[in-house]
């Protein structure tokens, strides 16, 4: 890739942002998204922060299996964000749907709605399987 | 007031027969009466017996009718349920918000879900589905499936 | 960031969202500096559950109740079970009652240390966030440890519980105990006698006892208005009609009352587990349940961390159930926020929301703002507006980066 390119590439990697979405969710997945932030999982030490508008973000953290309300306002979402730009589903409502595959206000899945670079499963998925993901990510990246 | 006492209160207001009005188990209450009587039924429940919290209301869809069920409780953990009817080829029930409030979202509920119609309703935003849900679509009738919105499946947009 | 200016006080606009119309979740009038009236918007996280319980077998639904609310999730799965088994006719053995009941407890702990800190966090004070998840992290690994999982705990099944409490859990148990009970303590002082806290919260979303009842808000939000409710004492359910404890209310009728209840309710939550594990008896920890439930309806009732959790069902002789209706503690609270919010300010909308303890994510809500007398209307969100609050608090003396260390 370009010279441009790796510079940002490897900006991103030092400390890439991050935006969570809840998109139907339990909240489950959401609240282990938060806790790996505290101190005792402490996302933070990659360098990975939470912001709050997708303009700023780099990677989508998404939980929830995308209810009907919310899947335009994720689209929106997705579309703001500057490239490269990467969403993970949180979880396994989010990869696959989970419990909630087949229930008529549910998409079943992120990927149904918008492109998913990474799928971490679990339900919850725990902060240390967030991390694991996100930091593999994040290698990938250096390629 | 136990639900024994409850039980007999109605009764006596009401003469319901015995296939109307059970109490299976402590603090429980299951009575059903006709859509002409309910609202009394209701107002009794809650100024004479102090039934002054609506806890839910359930809609079902019962064939030819679409049914819905009230469920009060009052200070003592007792929970007394008013099941009545109407025919699910005009489905008109009235509000009752005027003496729960809280009443507002269930009924909507029951609009979106059932197709019931509840008259009186302030207006407001439907509960639960979107906007655009198509009309004549109640996910909660009994011949309802995923497959009638036609879009390949749940939801697919 | 453009800025809508009704006086000399501006409301933050968020990026813009032009094209299509996003739906709100809150939708506020505003004249002036005063909330006229709030409209809430909910369904944004309905999936159909009621529908696919009917599709589903009783045992399947069993892990679907569950993932209702994954803060709540024991208190869901619960609530159906308890309604199945008394349909079934099928006595839950004693074992199994405490099990469910010390696990129940144990998620209060964890729910409300969390509420405690997405409170903080509302209200500008991050470190209580970051201190009481990490409290909060006892909790999880003492559910983890027993259950198999920090959520979802998958420990009840029809007629029991799936996975029994060895003496060393019991031990551990206990020993978790020492850590929380002191640090909710501390807690408790941080909340009554830090003046920066107790300004922030005092007098903010206020609502009378009449209208706490005629609104039907249950749990600690109504308990905080003087309103006893709970129903683990009203309709008891699994151990709790063998186990002494008291039901904690406050007069305060705000957001500080509803604070003070949660955590005073943590120190009972405490000694009814270390009761619980200390009376633990002996016996099997579930009886067989028949996959088809015979004819008949039930209605159980859980006081959950947010309050009263209802449920319905009815069978019909077959393995599906014929209906299930569940009402989920925050529907009955709603109502009372709309009456919470008048007449205050915007800058309350977060802490005052917050406060019910909503069973819905914090981080995606939009707010519609409605200048009634300009006729204009934007979005704004929810982050947006918490952060405008904490600016406005400071701005009127109250500051919450005065407030000392924590420990």
């Amino acid at each position: 890739m370009d010279i441009v390119k790796k510079v940002v590439t490897w900006a991103r990697i030092k400390s890439p942002w991050v935006l969570h979405f809840n998109t139907g969710a339990c909240n489950a997945c959401d609240i282990e998204i938060v806790a790996a932030l505290t101190p005792i999982y402490d996302l933070e030490r990659f360098g990975i922060q939470l912001k709050a508008t997708p303009r700023h973000a780099d990677i989508l953290l998404c939980s929830g299996p995308v209810t009907r309300q919310i899947g335009d306002r994720l689209i929106r979402i997705y579309e703001q964000m500057a490239e490269p730009k990467f969403v993970v589903a949180v979880g396994t409502c989010a990869s696959t749907g989970g419990v909630f595959k087949g229930c008529y206000n549910v998409k079943s899945g992120i990927d149904q709605v918008i492109p998913v670079s990474l799928y971490i499963p679990g339900c919850p998925a725990s902060p240390k399987a967030i991390i694991d993901g996100v930091v593999k990510l994040l290698s990938t990246l250096k390629e | 007031m136990d639900a024994e006492e409850t039980k007999q209160k109605l009764v006596s207001k009401f003469v319901l027969p015995d296939t109307s009005i059970r109490s299976p188990r402590t603090r429980r209450v299951f009575m059903e009466i006709d859509y002409a009587r309910f609202r009394e039924a209701l107002e009794y429940s809650y100024n004479g017996l102090a039934y002054k919290a609506l806890a839910a209301i359930t809609g079902f869809d019962e064939g030819e009718n679409l049914a819905f069920m009230y469920h009060m409780s009052n200070e003592e953990g007792v929970v007394l349920s008013i099941k009545t009817f109407v025919k699910k080829a005009d489905p008109s029930l009235m509000t009752i918000t005027d003496i729960f409030p809280g009443a507002d979202v269930f009924e909507r509920e029951l609009v979106d879900l059932l197709g019931a119609k509840v008259e009186g309703l302030k207006p407001g935003d439907r509960y639960p589905l979107t906007d655009d849900w198509p009309a004549g679509q109640y996910p909660l009738r009994k011949d309802w499936k995923v497959e009638n919105l036609g879009e390949g499946g749940s939801c697919q947009r | 960031m453009p800025e809508m200016n009704s006086g000399e006080f501006k409301i933050p606009i968020g990026p813009q969202h032009p094209a299509l119309k996003e739906p709100t979740s809150f939708s506020v009038a505003l004249k002036g500096e005063k909330i006229m009236g709030v409209d809430v918007r909910l369904g944004y996280n309905h999936r159909g559950i009621e529908k696919a319980c009917e599709e589903r077998t009783y045992i399947q639904d069993v892990y679907l109740i569950e993932r209702i609310c994954g803060i709540c999730s024991h208190s869901h799965s619960t609530a159906f079970v308890q309604a199945v088994e008394e349909i079934a006719g099928l006595e839950v053995p004693k074992r199994a009652k405490y099990i469910r009941m010390i696990i129940g407890e144990l998620e209060r702990i964890h729910s409300h240390l969390l509420w405690l800190g997405v409170a903080g966090h509302e209200i500008g004070f991050d470190t209580l966030l970051m201190y009481t998840w990490r409290d909060r992290e006892i909790a999880m690994d003492i559910l983890a440890e027993i259950t198999g999982n920090r959520v979802n705990y998958g420990m009840n099944t029809i007629g029991g519980v799936r996975r029994d409490i060895t003496a060393a859990q019991a031990k551990e148990v206990m020993e978790a105990l020492k850590p929380l009970e002191e640090r909710t303590k501390y807690y408790i002082d941080i909340a009554t006698q830090e003046p920066t806290i107790v300004e922030r919260l005092s007098g903010v979303g206020y609502v009378s006892k009449e209208d706490t009842i005629k609104l039907g808000a249950v749990g600690p939000t109504a308990r905080a208005s003087g309103v006893a409710r709970d129903i683990r004492r009203d309709d008891p359910y699994s151990a709790y009609d063998e186990i002494p404890f008291n039901v904690i209310t406050d007069d305060h009728c705000d957001v500080y009352g509803r604070a003070v209840v949660r955590l005073k309710e943590l120190m009972e939550t405490y000694k009814m587990i270390s009761y619980g594990v200390m009376n633990l008896p002996e016996g099997p920890i579930s009886v067989r349940a028949p996959r088809k439930i015979p004819a008949g309806e039930a209605i159980s009732r859980y006081e959950a961390p947010r309050g009263e959790d209802f449920h319905y069902v009815k069978s019909n002789g077959s393995d599906h159930p014929e209906r299930v209706k569940v009402r989920a503690p925050t529907l009955a609270n709603v109502q009372c926020v709309k009456k919470m919010l008048e007449n205050r300010y915007l800058a309350d909308l977060p802490i005052v929301v917050a406060a019910i303890d909503p069973c819905f994510s914090c981080t995606d809500r939009l707010i519609e703002v409605k200048d009634v007398d300009k006729k204009s209307s934007d979005v704004i969100e929810w982050n947006d507006l918490t952060r405008y609050s904490i600016d406005w608090y400071r701005d009127r003396g109250i500051d919450m980066t005065k407030v000392g260390g924590l420990k």
